[in-house]
């Protein structure tokens, strides 16, 4: 291959040229390609960052009539935390995942603690054998009417009866339907939760279509709750938190309403 | 005596064949890939399901890094929440991103030099230079000049100690300043103005409906929410993101991206 073949005819003929087989010798340059493949792959990506969009609303203080206040039946409050194991988060030994806890209440607190449900503890779970799991079923089950028209529209679209682009126009109108009862989502994350515990809990919004979802610091009343709950448990919730705020807590704006819109 | 014949056999291997699969594997590589940006700390996103993608242009990036896992480190967290700005203009020649990072030096400089009257920083020619190939900074203002007349390999040791007081841009006393800005507000700052300015010069003479159409730094911020893109890791306790997240608010840059890595959900049947 790498040979030029010269040898023409068959017969010697005198006098003719002497015929020399032109052999190039590749190796050194397949060295070189390796090396230049071996620098590509180390120093290259090859996966793109996936990003989340977030708005939030302004940190100046808000009027309290100018603020939106959420319909008591569709509030639902997440107060997120992360379980450490000394001064790393605690991993499940059998998923490989950081704990994460999620303590939530429907409508307003009940500091009187009245009935057993004031607060419930759940967590990410996902989706088990294709049921959806833990802090989604119930977020899923808040959120029924926007996502039975969601799942219709997903199956249009599979069925290639519309494009991707008018699925997510028509999913983005049908998330923010207001005829529709849309549940609005309260995300507290405690001092000690991890960033992933926030993205985690942001996911589940947009995994079940959660148009109208908040994130706002901790007030008193759900630490009232916590110790309530934890006393009554016997768990361990309210711990020193692993790192000191670097500043003065941000204001915890009541309802100050955030969305995603 | 019979003598056995050995015959010769050429130890020649061609090489031509294995040559063409290298030359195509390297073309592949070569047109695939983006280059891994030189970062001072590596962080590990969390995931999400989320499928928009990490624009290529006109993104600010804010890396927040984390706590140290090496155990190195009598206290791990001191690494932690430095923060570092990392500039990507567009394919335009004129706004590309040597360009773009030196308007926003110029800008940043004079407002930082503003605010502090007595504690005036200068940058020379060379230093400017040094800072339009620099992918991402993070050193306070005042310590800008002495960073940038580094050369490259003792920049990156620089910052590669995350324990040094002087790495991280100061992002702290967020209130009652008086209205001056920190570091990292100077910056944003920065951002927003050119960001602003270059709009208003594509802008000029274009119909309201051209205008819409505008793709630059400027809209990929206000409109679209990507000119900001958030970096932490999945470990990095939220008091320190919401540090990042207040700034941002305070600046009234309201809407931003967080990065994060592809998760895959199995899909429920219901």
């Amino acid at each position: 291959m790498a040979q030029i073949d010269t040898s023409g005819g068959g017969k010697k003929k005198k006098g003719a040229q002497k015929k020399i087989a032109i052999h190039v010798d590749f190796t050194p340059m397949v060295d070189m390609n390796m090396l230049l493949i071996t620098f590509f792959m180390l120093c290259t990506t090859m996966i793109k960052s996936q990003t989340l969009q977030i708005v939030l609303p302004t940190n100046e203080d808000v009027k309290k009539e100018n603020q939106n206040q959420a319909k008591q039946s569709e509030a639902i409050t997440l107060i997120l935390d992360t379980e450490y194991n000394g001064a790393t988060p605690a991993v499940d030994e059998e998923t490989g995942k950081t704990i994460h806890n999620i303590y939530y209440y429907e409508g307003i607190a009940d500091t009187t603690f009245s009935t057993p449900k004031y607060l419930q503890k759940e967590q990410f779970v996902g989706n088990v054998n294709h049921e959806a799991q833990g802090i989604r079923k119930i977020l899923l089950n808040k959120n029924q009417q926007v996502m039975e028209e969601y799942n219709k529209l997903k199956e249009q679209w599979k069925n290639k009866e519309i494009t991707k682009e008018e699925f997510q126009q028509k999913a983005k109108a049908n998330a923010s339907d207001s005829l529709k009862t849309r549940p609005v989502v309260v995300i507290k994350p405690g001092p000690n939760t991890t960033y992933e515990g926030l993205i985690n809990a942001i996911d589940e919004m947009n995994i079940n279509q959660i148009s109208r979802y908040s994130i706002e610091l901790p007030t008193h009343t759900d630490s009232v709750l916590l110790r309530h709950f934890e006393q009554e448990k016997g768990l361990n919730i309210i711990r020193p938190t692993i790192r000191a705020a670097k500043t003065a807590a941000a204001p915890a704006g009541d309802e100050a309403s955030a969305s995603n819109q | 005596m019979g003598k056995v014949k050995i015959k010769k056999k050429s130890t020649l291997i061609d090489m031509t064949a294995m040559s063409d699969v290298t030359v195509l594997l390297l073309t592949f590589f070569m047109l695939t890939s983006t280059f891994l940006q030189k970062e001072p700390t590596i962080v590990y996103t969390p995931s999400s399901v989320s499928e928009e993608k990490v624009p290529m242009n006109n993104l600010v990036t804010v890396l927040v890094s984390c706590a140290d896992k090496s155990d190195k480190l009598e206290d791990p967290t001191v690494t932690e929440g430095k923060i570092f700005i990392s500039f990507t203009g567009d394919a335009d020649s004129t706004l590309s991103s040597e360009n773009i990072r030196g308007m926003m030096l110029d800008e940043a400089v004079a407002i930082y030099n503003e605010q502090h009257k007595n504690n005036r920083i200068a940058l020379n020619d060379q230093q400017k230079a040094e800072f339009r190939t620099t992918n991402m900074i993070g050193v306070p203002f005042a310590a800008l000049p002495q960073v940038l007349s580094m050369s490259v390999s003792e920049r990156d040791k620089f910052l590669g100690d995350l324990t040094n007081p002087m790495v991280g841009i100061p992002i702290d006393d967020n209130k009652n300043r008086e209205g001056r800005l920190n570091d990292f507000q100077v910056w944003l700052k920065a951002i927003y103005n050119v960001a602003q300015r270059i709009n208003n010069e594509q802008a000029e003479g274009l119909s309201a409906e051209e205008r819409g159409t505008l793709s630059n730094l400027y809209t990929a911020l206000m409109r679209k929410g990507q000119g900001v893109a958030i970096k932490a890791d999945k470990d990095t306790p939220f008091t320190t993101v919401q540090q990042v997240f207040d700034n941002l608010q305070t600046m009234k840059l309201n809407k931003f991206s967080l990065m994060t890595a592809l998760k895959s959900e199995n899909e429920p049947t219901q």
